[in-house]
């Protein structure tokens, strides 16, 4: 083995003990994020079945609340052995194995009783855990001292795992109305993982560094151009423990939890993840970019897991808020357009074998989301790709609809021939709530055809036309291209592309871009 | 309760010892006689070279199916790998000859097999890991040496997909069999006479 240089040690050391800016973010951050994302308790189907045990065995009821919720969400469940050496759970607080005998024994009920009925099963886990604390010489009325006997009570011998089953207890301390502080507790005997500081693409994440990863190309087939997003197809913590193991041979740079409260980054983004197996194929992704055909996709995508399942019926919103803020940051960092040709579910570019995030993956709001995170608003041709509380679009039947030229926003784009007299505009209204300055920014699909000197009249909601710019549509599709900053007044502003021209070319709406 | 209780520390340290191990294991004698077991002898099945599918209903929140093991053996007129599973039955599974390179399912780097044919075994929705991480089975790859089977390698165990590729001798006849309790999904290659 290779020497390590002792100052480093040094500093890695430092680091994990106090340093100001917290490079070790792991257990302290998940408590922290646990304590931040759950500030409003919330009742449990067994509140007063937590608070009788919880008095009859000196176990504080929220602490029973935090491992009911951390297990199994507060659900009785009827476990199966799922593998050789892991009994079967049971019940709201998961019993399993010789804790269930042991506890049904202490409890002064049957086994099977433990298994079956709700409040055997949560007395005879109080009985297990005050057992553990009893052992443990553990003082009861301070949270942390239980840190050791959750632990134990949770059977993961990993200690970064863990740091994570404590943080989803104190999660549910948390919403039973307890304090939180068993992660906090632990945070000292989790090992620091990295010492590299700069690990860390998007600030808020934990790091979880996982081996699964090699070097991104040299050229320009490695640039970093896209964000696939997945669904782990399994809950958070055996989505990011298992992609960080080797034997997975796969990964993602990134895995949000199922609440928003936890984000894990597992991959730095200039790595290249092992998160989707195809090769690119422009006719699945609206004839973008089919230079790419045939490159690996992992070559130039950023991939973000999210902990749930394809065949969801809905998405959680706090889930899904938290991943547009995620790759609000990411896009924003690395210069990916905010829209449906970057942001791509693995199915669409893998059919022959994947279909996640899945048919219920709100797409387009999706968006709107990531849009919002980044301060922007967009108003495209079609209604349908529009957020209709902020942004709307008129564009008059004289205009043709079409996608032949790839590389515009939503669906497709309008176009239409100049002519002299014409009055038809095109029409983008955006709702400014607050007066202010917005820098405006047109797109459009290029051609030979195209008009080049396209005009845009941007007009306040008082009706006053600030300025007509001209465009040369020849050339600069597929991109946003300012049109200049004006200072807007509340409410509905429009920008109008207009036909009237001299006759001979034709002029292209495909969508404005409203930028705070 | 059941003498296989082992504490998941144990597990853990175990499985990495199992993962460290560098030579492919042969296959277990114990292993054949098992999958022998598990379906009808037939030295001259007619079988087929055309994918076989057969989907199972994936709901959200019910754990995919874990794979508890995956066994090589040889059989009158075929060779024969026995995938079984910790759950109830088989889960949905789609059987191909591959002409395309076999890929891995994350990195998508190509995987080199023996053999002339490819057939891909893929499983849906399955895994072969526990929720803690550790792999099941530990073994990802085996070199069988077998007539029509060459080689075995998990090529895939990434949201909900399990899939091993089978390198053969060359792309012949093949059949599966299911059975449950325990649940077996049961892939036998003809060999060439």
């Amino acid at each position: 083995m290779t020497a390590w240089p002792k100052p480093a040690l040094v500093v890695l050391v430092a680091a994990c003990h106090g340093a100001p800016v917290e490079p070790c973010p792991s257990p302290r951050a998940a408590g922290i994020a646990a304590q931040q994302a759950a500030p409003v308790a919330r009742p449990s189907p067994f509140d007063s079945v937590f608070a009788a045990a919880g008095a009859e065995f000196h176990v504080p009821p929220a602490l029973l609340a935090g491992v009911g919720w951390a297990e199994t969400r507060w659900q009785m469940v009827q476990g199966a052995e799922e593998f050789p050496g892991r009994p079967a759970a049971f019940g709201v607080m998961a019993l399993r194995g010789a804790a269930l005998e042991r506890g049904a024994s202490l409890a002064g009920v049957t086994p099977e009783e433990a298994r079956r009925d709700a409040v055997a099963n949560i007395r005879a886990a109080a009985a297990v855990l005050d057992a553990y604390a009893s052992e443990a010489g553990a003082a009861r009325e301070r949270i942390e001292q239980w840190s050791a006997v959750i632990a134990r009570y949770g059977e993961i011998g990993i200690p970064a795992a863990q740091a994570a089953y404590l943080g989803q207890v104190d999660r549910g301390v948390a919403l039973a109305g307890g304090r939180p502080g068993l992660a906090v507790g632990s945070a000292a005997q989790a090992a620091c993982p990295s010492p590299d500081t700069a690990a860390l693409d998007y600030p808020q994440a934990i790091w979880r560094p996982s081996p699964n990863f090699d070097q991104r190309p040299t050229d320009a087939t490695g640039a970093l151009h896209m964000v696939i997003i997945h669904t782990c197809e399994s809950n958070y913590a055996g989505c990011w423990s298992w992609l960080v193991n080797s034997v997975s041979q796969a990964s993602a740079h990134y895995v949000v939890d199922e609440d928003g409260a936890e984000v894990s980054q597992l991959v730095r983004e200039r790595d290249r993840a092992w998160h989707i197996a195809a090769l690119y194929d422009c006719t699945l992704n609206r004839r973008h970019d089919c230079w790419r055909n045939d490159v690996q996709s992992n070559d130039f995508t950023v991939g973000i897991e999210h902990a749930g399942f394809a065949s969801q019926a809905s998405f959680p919103a706090a889930q899904l808020d938290r991943s547009a803020a995620l790759v609000c940051d990411v896009t924003r960092d690395r210069g990916i357009p905010r829209d449906w040709q970057h942001i791509v579910g693995h199915g669409q570019l893998q059919p022959a074998n994947r279909t996640d995030p899945g048919p219920n993956w709100p797409w387009i709001a999706y968006l709107h989301r990531v849009q919002a995170w980044c301060g922007e608003v967009i108003v495209d041709d079609s209604a349908q790709f529009n957020d209709a509380a902020v942004a709307t679009v008129s564009v008059p039947a004289t205009w043709t609809a079409t996608d032949t030229t790839p590389d515009y926003y939503g669906g497709g784009y309008r176009w239409a021939p100049t002519q002299p007299a014409a009055t038809d505009a095109a029409v983008f209204s955006f709702l400014v709530t607050a007066a202010g300055s917005r820098t405006l920014d047109a797109r459009w699909t290029s051609g030979t055809n195209r008009s080049p000197q396209a005009k845009y009249a941007v007009i306040t909601s008082a009706g006053v036309t600030l300025a007509t710019v001209a465009v040369d549509q020849r050339i600069g599709g597929g991109s946003w291209h300012a049109l200049g900053t004006w200072t807007l007044p509340a409410g509905w502003n429009r920008v109008a592309l207009l036909r009237r021209d001299a006759s001979g070319a034709v002029v292209v709406a495909d969508a404005v871009r409203v930028r705070e | 309760m059941t003498p296989r209780v082992v504490r998941p520390g144990i597990l853990v340290v175990s499985t990495l010892i199992a993962c460290h191990r560098d030579q492919p294991r042969q296959a277990d004698p114990s292993g054949a006689a098992l999958s022998l077991a598990a379906a009808p002898q037939d030295t001259a099945f007619p079988g087929t070279t055309a994918p076989i599918h057969r989907a199972r209903p994936i709901r959200p929140g019910v754990p995919p199916a874990l794979l508890r093991a995956v066994e090589t053996s040889s059989g009158p007129g075929y060779d024969r790998v026995v995938f079984e599973f910790a759950s109830d039955s088989v889960p949905g599974y789609h059987v191909a000859y591959m002409t395309a390179p076999v890929r891995r399912c994350g990195s998508g780097n190509p995987v080199a097999l023996a053999g002339a044919g490819r057939l891909v075994v893929r499983f849906e929705p399955a895994r072969a890991h526990d929720e803690r991480g550790n792999p099941s089975p530990a073994e990802r790859e085996r070199a069988t040496g077998l007539p029509a089977l060459k080689d075995i390698k998990l090529v895939c165990d990434f949201e909900g997909q399990v899939e091993w590729a089978l390198g053969v001798a060359a792309a012949a006849p093949y059949r599966v069999s299911e059975t449950t309790a325990p649940a077996r999904l049961v892939v036998d290659i003809r060999r060439r006479p």
